[in-house]
């Protein structure tokens, strides 16, 4: 690295050696830019709008297990998984077994915190009409645990079920629920398209 | 007795059939119920994801601090300067964004992209990878110098650098690139983001994380007190790109020609071991 290069004085050469492959690596490094930006371009124009778009992370609840790791794997103190009620399909049940625990739920059906499935106390309980109850998610205190969506999907409808909440969610570019996740249920979606509501699934009408 | 018990249990086997078979139409265990008081349902919320034009503007901050970073080096030569702006962009790309999105992770991406046919990479992603490349193919590594904000954290802790032998920094020199190769054979294959994954600088950003991240963070702050920028220098994948264009750049930094006295005291100063007797630079005071 130190001896002198003779070639490089240039009373000798005008262009030494390296100068001449230096000049050819950046003809070599804007040809490869442009055809890269060519072949890109050309590959993805017209038939694919999404390459426009962004992903964002998003738990398919069909896949998830209700593992708990969600509430734990967020790189957030407080993770961006939190607990939706889809309304749409839920069947108002007087005893909600994503409300109360299963033998508090048999036992003694009327609410009580020691007898609640959240450990967060998330879980609003609200009468509607004989025998009808609405159960809605304090998201704010909502840990993502999945306690109560393991419930309601054993013994209700389903309708409980965690999805990732953007306006919290860092969209990390390794999302680490996603590493963690033992079903795989994370995956990137669209950014124009970002939940995933069980009741606009075809699978399940909706009723209004 | 039996009777009643055989009458029980076939009601019993009737209605789990019934039940089977509701399932299989898709029916629901409890039918959504039909309200008589007018009570009506409300739809899941969905709070939206940040905006497209958000990453766009970062793209444009982050072109605009690299055109700034240029002149800084090329035209302003003021130290204060660099730091100033690698400083602002501390700020704003590592703590106000999280470190999330950066050219080095970028890297996977586009790695993914070129691989799996289904995996699209977002134009500002593409940007975030490709303009620092192209800067330095112009101007040199002025992105590591006064934009990058994984840099910008080693050299603010930065006190009493030790010169690293020659022989010490070839060896290290190599783990950038087996770095690259195993990150780019883990994102082409779908199987993790390594980079981002392993990243020893982000969990400070979010001033959270695993407690082994934030501890291989922590050490390797530690280190980067007495050895200049050790991530960038030995770990950083994209650093290894970046340095290879910028060896074929148009332009580079030399010292202020017409003020050098051949002292080569900026060479026992400088804490990253990157300047190099005269006589072996191109473009160096003949």
């Amino acid at each position: 690295m130190s001896i002198p290069d003779p070639s490089r004085d240039p009373k000798i050469a005008r262009m030494s050696r390296r100068g001449f492959f230096a000049k050819l690596a950046q003809g070599g490094i804007i040809a490869a830019v442009g055809l890269g930006a060519a072949a890109i371009a050309a590959a993805k124009s017209p038939r694919d709008r999404r390459d426009r778009q962004r992903y964002v992370w998003q738990i398919d609840p069909n896949k998830c297990t209700q593992c708990g790791l969600c509430r734990t794997s967020c790189v957030l103190k407080e993770s961006a998984a939190k607990c939706v009620q889809d309304l749409a399909i839920c069947g108002y049940c007087r005893i909600c077994f994503g409300y109360l625990k299963p033998d508090m739920a048999s036992a003694t059906p009327e609410p009580g915190v020691a007898n609640e499935m959240c450990p967060a106390n998330a879980i609003v309980r609200k009468f509607v009409e004989p025998p009808y109850y609405e159960y809605t998610i304090n998201e704010r205190a909502c840990v993502g645990c999945a306690l109560c969506v393991d419930g309601c999907r054993r013994f209700g409808n389903g309708s409980l079920y965690l999805q990732i909440r953007h306006d919290r969610c860092l969209n990390c570019n390794e999302c680490s629920i996603a590493a963690a996740c033992p079903a795989d249920a994370i995956a990137r979606r669209p950014a124009d398209d970002p939940y995933i509501i069980k009741s606009r699934m075809p699978e399940r009408p909706e009723k209004t | 007795m039996t009777g009643i018990m055989r009458k029980l249990t076939s009601a019993f086997v009737l209605m789990t059939v019934l039940a089977a078979a509701g399932l299989a139409w898709g029916d629901f265990k409890f039918p959504p119920p039909d309200f008589t008081t007018g009570y009506q349902r409300a739809p899941v919320t969905t709070p939206a994801a940040r905006a497209h034009w958000q990453e766009l503007l970062d793209v444009a901050l982050m072109t605009a601090a690299m055109g700034l970073s240029a002149w800084i080096a090329f035209r302003s030569r003021r130290r204060w300067m660099m730091t100033a702006l690698s400083l602002a962009s501390l700020a704003y790309f590592g703590f106000w964004r999280a470190g999330c999105i950066c050219p080095i992770g970028a890297i996977q991406n586009v790695a993914q992209g070129i691989f799996d046919p289904g995996f699209t990479v977002p134009i500002s992603m593409l940007a975030f990878f490709v303009l620092p490349l192209v800067a330095a193919l112009f101007f040199g590594r002025i992105f590591c110098s006064g934009v990058c904000w994984l840099g910008a954290a080693q050299d603010f802790v930065l006190i009493r650098p030790v010169r690293l032998p020659m022989w010490l920094q070839r060896a290290l020199g190599v783990i950038p690139w087996l770095y690259l190769a195993v990150s780019v054979l883990l994102a082409a294959t779908g199987t993790m983001y390594l980079i981002c994954r392993y990243d020893p600088f982000v969990p400070f950003f979010r001033m959270t994380g695993p407690w082994t991240m934030l501890a291989a963070g922590a050490a390797m702050l530690g280190l980067s007190t007495f050895v200049g920028r050790p991530y960038c220098r030995f770990l950083c994948p994209y650093g290894a790109i970046l340095g290879l264009i910028s060896r074929v750049s148009f332009k580079g930094v030399t010292i202020t020609p017409a003020e050098c006295i051949n002292c080569n005291q900026c060479r026992e100063a400088c804490p990253f071991g990157a300047i190099e007797p005269s006589n072996t630079v191109k473009g160096a005071p003949k």
